[in-house]
């Protein structure tokens, strides 16, 4: 059959305009100036190098480090969260989510001076543990990263957990204990292999965030460098800076990323279960001290996890002398930001409200053709799904640097690259919901309008799009949280005219000024909280929607 | 000419041809049923008089016009969908009236239609409520409510009971067939299960393979099949095993039939007597052994092992005050009249008197 050549036609080929301008050209440009060398040359030096050199291999092997650090950590206080709160009655249970959800939204960076404001050199709560004769160590290095990822990441897996653990059948549970299973034979040989999938996927994305995160290492390594900081520290150097061996590094950091989102594939593979929904799982009312323990680990996880966001609202009401903080409260902190620092909340403001606009209107369109045309393979869809995953932050930044600094198009410099660089990070996001909720929808549905005399164009208008709007708005929503509080590959291409709210926040803390990074936290945690708000309010309470 | 007629309609899709040359005519009011197994190509059908997937080749006119050519929001032809296709966002009057907007219907009017079709389908109570949270049944009724209020001219229905339960789908097969009497609308109705097919239907195209088998009455279906698949998939069948008992049998009877492949009788034709009882030129007793005994309340089923296979003997009410159980030895009378005979490519024999 041939087709005529329609409005669908060219949103394929704009489909494909984009792909090739936004994500080929960069990752290719990054391919291909990592077999360069300084004076043009076609090498493998970069590759040589990097093998050889002590330096990058400790960097990589940090990176493996703080990549399965992270993994465990989030895994372990993700899982007991998770468990507690499904399975058993936990007073405040909205709460502690709350809190769970507090620590995912966070503004970057902030985690991790928090934890240095209480626990680093000059640390609070060094200092009083001091006082009654306790000497602790500093937070700095290693264990401190593993520390603050744990604390950082287990929302990821408490949230996939969760959702997979109340949707366990108990008629599956029930089965067992008529086998004659003790509930802890149970727990192991029927709820955990049916939460396995979760299990990994969650930890997969605390495994590939960790390996992306660079702000925590620079912060509190001390030294302690992976991937992501030698990438960085590379193409930022003033003097001897080394974009080829900087996109050496992103490569690795790609291949590294794709290779544990292929083996968490792997693993989960065969592990999709679908179980039907008759037999709800109950809360069991814990009593005496189990009762207390698991009130306390659920607590004592929850506002860990949020701690830096409670102590940054804390302080960035503290009043302060110059970058010092004095007794009392006092505005001052938002007072700098509004007279001094408001072209930064208008950039972030205006970049994340352009990047989602152009997601939400591309992510629906190209999620339309996705759904109602198969000629866009879904494989294809598949493969830019990966994007966010394995792509970090500063390797997206590098390789945008790396193919719109010179050739046809230059836009480094521009707010242009910056809302690019998070258009693309999440539209494949965006398709993949529009799309997966267009495939919810009935087809008999639109064929009833058109059976009732609405053309295709109308019934599609009048009934389909009623229907997958919340939707979209909601999803949009949660694009701005992301679009808001993206750093690293701002971080990249920010210029002085181009600098956004979690840049600033960086360079702020660098400064040393933590109070009014604070206080910008603040505001970014307040807008994330709005955005969050309205998604829940349009598609009920769906905490996964976050991840 | 018949009110709407399919001539020679295929359908070729990727790799298989689910329609294969169907010619159906359906008369102005009749109620038009489709039957036939999944895949046997009764849907496909269905969705091309829709205008929801075009014909690959052959001719579709209402009331003498030609259809195929007319888009299918233009058609006109109300449908009744499976999963009841409620707009869930819309309230049951919104949906009943979804269809009279683009009719340029006056808001006035509306009101009254819609009340009266919801009336019709026993919803009106329930108007200003939203879909969602309401039954199969009610979900269906709005459905049904919905393509008749715009007085289509063609009802098609795709088996538009099959997900309710079994009280509820014969609760409102009946209420369709009134509703479709007292507004006397040509109605092509698609279903898989065949006493819906027999109890709702004027007449019942079988269909297997992407063919038609036979056209007919219900009871044209039912007691004079005229194929071995529409004996088969409608009623049940018991098959004889050929050999010389059953050649025994058949001279017996003094039947014959050069060209029969398959013998099949009904098991209700069939019944249980004592020796001796009731045989004669028109009536053959076969000995046999009960190898089980099913009670169904009104009824009951006994399967007899006799010489010329295992024969299901359905007992009515009257008979139902024996128990049978499995060993005893019984004679089962088998009537020359309900013998049915098939050839080589399963087509009906005519046998002679």
């Amino acid at each position: 059959m041939t087709r005529r050549f329609d409005f669908w036609s060219l949103v394929s080929i704009a489909t494909w305009a984009i792909l090739l301008l936004l994500l080929i050209i960069p990752v290719g440009s990054v391919l291909l100036s990592s077999f360069i060398d300084r004076s043009g040359n076609t090498t493998i030096a970069n590759y040589l190098a990097f093998m050889s050199e002590p330096r990058y291999q400790r960097a990589f092997v940090n990176t493996l480090i703080v990549g399965f650090g992270g993994l465990f950590g989030a895994m372990l206080l993700g899982s007991i969260m998770a468990f507690c709160i499904s399975r058993f009655q936990i007073k405040g249970s909205r709460f502690v989510s709350l809190l769970a959800i507090l620590a995912l939204v966070s503004p970057p960076f902030i985690g991790a001076y928090s934890w240095i404001v209480l626990f680093g050199a000059g640390g609070v709560v060094r200092a009083w543990a001091k006082e009654i004769g306790i000497t602790m160590p500093p937070i700095y290095g290693v264990g401190g990263i593993l520390i603050v990822f744990a604390l950082k990441f287990y929302p990821f897996v408490y949230l996939m957990v969760s959702g997979a653990l109340s949707n366990v059948n108990r008629s599956l549970e029930e089965a067992a204990e008529g086998l004659g299973l003790t509930p802890l034979q149970r727990t192991f040989k029927i709820s955990f292999p049916l939460v396995l999938p979760a299990l990994t996927a969650g930890g997969l994305l605390a495994l590939i965030q960790s390996i992306a995160d660079f702000g925590t290492p620079r912060l509190l390594g001390r030294g302690f460098n992976v991937l992501a900081t030698e990438a960085y520290a590379l193409y930022s150097a003033e003097i001897g800076s080394n974009m080829s061996m900087a996109t050496t590094i992103s490569m690795v950091l790609i291949f590294v990323s794709m290779a544990f989102v292929m083996i968490q594939r792997f693993m989960s593979r065969r592990n999709v279960y679908h179980g039907n929904m008759i037999n709800k799982p109950v809360k069991i009312q814990l009593k005496g001290w189990r009762n207390w323990l698991a009130h306390f680990a659920v607590y004592f996880i929850g506002l860990c996890g949020a701690m830096p966001v409670i102590i940054s609202i804390i302080y960035s009401f503290r009043k302060t002398s110059g970058p010092v903080f004095q007794e009392g409260f006092a505005l001052q902190s938002y007072e700098r930001i509004m007279f001094n620092l408001g072209d930064v909340v208008r950039n972030s403001l205006t970049f994340s409200a352009i990047a989602v606009a152009l997601i939400v209107i591309a992510g629906t369109i190209i999620g339309v053709l996705v759904a109602r045309r198969t000629n866009l393979n879904t494989s294809l869809l598949d493969g830019a799904f990966m994007i966010p995953y394995v792509m970090p932050g500063i390797v997206i930044g590098i390789a945008y640097i790396a193919a719109f600094n010179t050739g046809p198009i230059v836009l480094t410099g521009t707010a242009a690259i910056i809302i690019l660089s998070i258009f693309i990070r999440r539209l494949p996001y965006t398709v993949r919901t529009t799309s997966t909720a267009l495939r919810q929808i009935s087809p008999s549905l639109e064929e009833a309008a058109i059976s009732l005399g609405y053309s295709p164009f109308q019934a599609f208008l009048r009934v389909t799009v009623p229907l997958i709007v919340p939707g979209i708005i909601a999803g949009a929503m949660l694009s701005f949280v992301t679009a808001i509080n993206e750093l690293s590959s701002s971080l990249v291409l920010y210029v002085g005219s181009t600098i956004t709210m979690p840049v600033r926040i960086y360079l702020l803390i660098l400064d040393g000024d933590f109070g009014t990074a604070a206080a910008m936290s603040t505001i970014l945690l307040v807008l994330s909280g709005i955005a969050v708000y309205i998604a829940f309010r349009l598609m009920g309470r769906n905490e996964q929607a976050l991840l | 000419m018949a009110y709407l007629t399919v001539v020679d309609g295929v359908k070729q899709f990727v790799g298989f041809r689910a329609l294969n040359g169907v010619s159906i005519s359906v008369e102005q009011g009749e109620f038009f049923t489709l039957l036939g197994p999944s895949g046997c190509g009764k849907t496909t059908l269905l969705r091309a008089i829709a205008g929801f997937n075009d014909l690959t080749s052959g001719t579709i006119t209402l009331a003498g016009k030609d259809l195929r050519s007319v888009p299918p929001h233009q058609r006109d032809i109300g449908m009744v969908f499976q999963d009841y296709a409620v707009f869930p966002h819309l309230s049951v009057f919104d949906n009943v009236a979804f269809g009279l907007k683009p009719r340029k219907v006056p808001q006035a009017e509306i009101k009254t239609r819609v009340a009266e079709a919801l009336d019709a389908v026993h919803l009106g109570a329930l108007a200003e409520r939203l879909p969602a949270a309401m039954s199969g049944g009610q979900q269906q009724r709005i459905g049904l409510a919905r393509a008749m209020v715009i007085n289509p001219r063609l009802l098609l229905m795709d088996e538009p009971l099959s997900n309710l339960d079994a009280k509820l789908r014969i609760e409102l097969r009946e209420e369709i067939r009134d509703i479709q009497k007292r507004v006397d609308i040509a109605t092509i109705y698609v279903t898989h299960d065949q006493e819906e097919a027999l109890a709702i239907s004027d007449r019942i195209c079988v269909m297997s393979a992407g063919q038609i088998e036979q056209i007919g009455t219900p009871q044209e279906i039912y007691g004079d099949p005229q194929t071995l698949f529409v004996a088969n998939f409608v009623g049940t069948l018991n098959t004889l095993d050929t050999g010389p008992n059953l050649e025994r049998m058949l001279g017996q009877l003094s039947l014959r039939a050069p060209n029969a492949d398959t013998w099949t009788i009904r098991p209700e034709s069939l019944r249980l007597v004592g020796e001796g009882e009731g045989a004669g030129p028109d009536h053959a007793a076969l000995e046999g052994t009960v190898a089980k005994f099913t009670y169904l309340g009104r009824e009951a089923h006994v399967l007899v092992k006799t010489d010329v296979g295992e024969l299901v003997v359905q007992l009515g009410a009257a008979e139902l005050k024996t128990l049978r159980s499995p060993g005893d030895r019984v004679f089962v009378l088998v009537p020359r009249d309900a013998l049915m005979a098939f050839d080589a490519d399963t087509k009906r024999i005519k046998l002679e008197d």
